[in-house]
């Protein structure tokens, strides 16, 4: 109202994977592919290392290392599933910088994961990047196509 | 109202399982429920809350609910809780 509304927070998220972007529709587990855990995308990894695609903090580290939630400064939460059913490997394949509650600055080494060894086990390497908490957001923009790690622009978020 | 539920889940509350008790809770949009576990108390309706519980197999859960079908939201999550959905 009088000129002073308030302005939307947008923010941008940098892909944390080089890969191919692709729907959530794509991940073959109905849990990402129907958007029930949230909305988002999914990268299919070329390089297996993901890096943080914004500053702000680990809330939760999975302890099978296979999946992690970001926080984001405004309250967004990003949650990263390496592959799919890949809690079953215990662990094996993935190596953590990080552990719960540590912040991190975009770019930042979070886990690297072996995609030979996903795959020998049977496994898509498929990785969904989901927005935990799509109550806050008002608008997701997705940029698909071809994804570098900590270069290319993956998603534009605007905040209710 | 509140119940203990156990995790019958081998792999424990992972991201499947988690978004599964998420979305059955986001169900009853007119009722406060909780989980707490080790001293620790999230919404049911936030799936990072569920998931920083860090819950495994064998581990007791209490679910708490207030307002609107407190007793339905209660069984309906607690029967989530203790489904295996692996």
């Amino acid at each position: 109202m009088f000129g002073f509304g308030k302005k939307k927070k947008s923010i941008s998220i940098t892909a944390p994977i080089t890969g191919k972007v692709v729907p959530l529709e794509q991940v073959p587990d109905p849990a990402f592919a129907q958007k029930i855990i949230g909305d988002g995308i999914a990268i299919e990894p070329e390089q297996g290392s993901l890096v943080a695609p914004f500053d702000g903090h680990v809330i939760h580290l999975i302890d099978t290392h296979h999946s992690l939630v970001l926080g984001h400064e405004s309250g967004l939460e990003l949650l990263v599933h390496i592959g799919v059913n890949t809690v079953s490997l215990q662990g094996k394949p993935f190596t953590t910088y990080v552990k719960s509650g540590d912040k991190v600055k975009k770019g930042d080494k979070l886990i690297d994961f072996d995609i030979a060894q996903i795959k020998e086990a049977g496994l898509p390497v498929i990785t969904p990047i989901i927005v935990a908490n799509g109550d806050i957001v008002a608008e997701l923009k997705v940029n698909q196509g071809q994804a570098t790690a900590n270069s290319s622009e993956l998603m534009e978020i605007t905040l209710k | 109202m509140e119940k203990q539920f156990t995790i019958k889940n081998p792999q424990g509350i992972h991201a499947r399982p988690a978004g599964a008790i998420m979305k059955k809770a986001s169900e009853f949009a007119n009722a406060q429920i909780s989980l707490e576990f080790n001293g620790r108390k999230v919404s049911a309706k936030s799936i990072t809350g569920v998931l920083t519980l860090g819950m495994k197999a064998g581990d007791s859960v209490t679910v708490i609910t207030e307002g609107e079908q407190a007793a339905e939201a209660l069984e309906a999550v607690g029967s989530i809780i203790e489904s295996v959905l692996d």
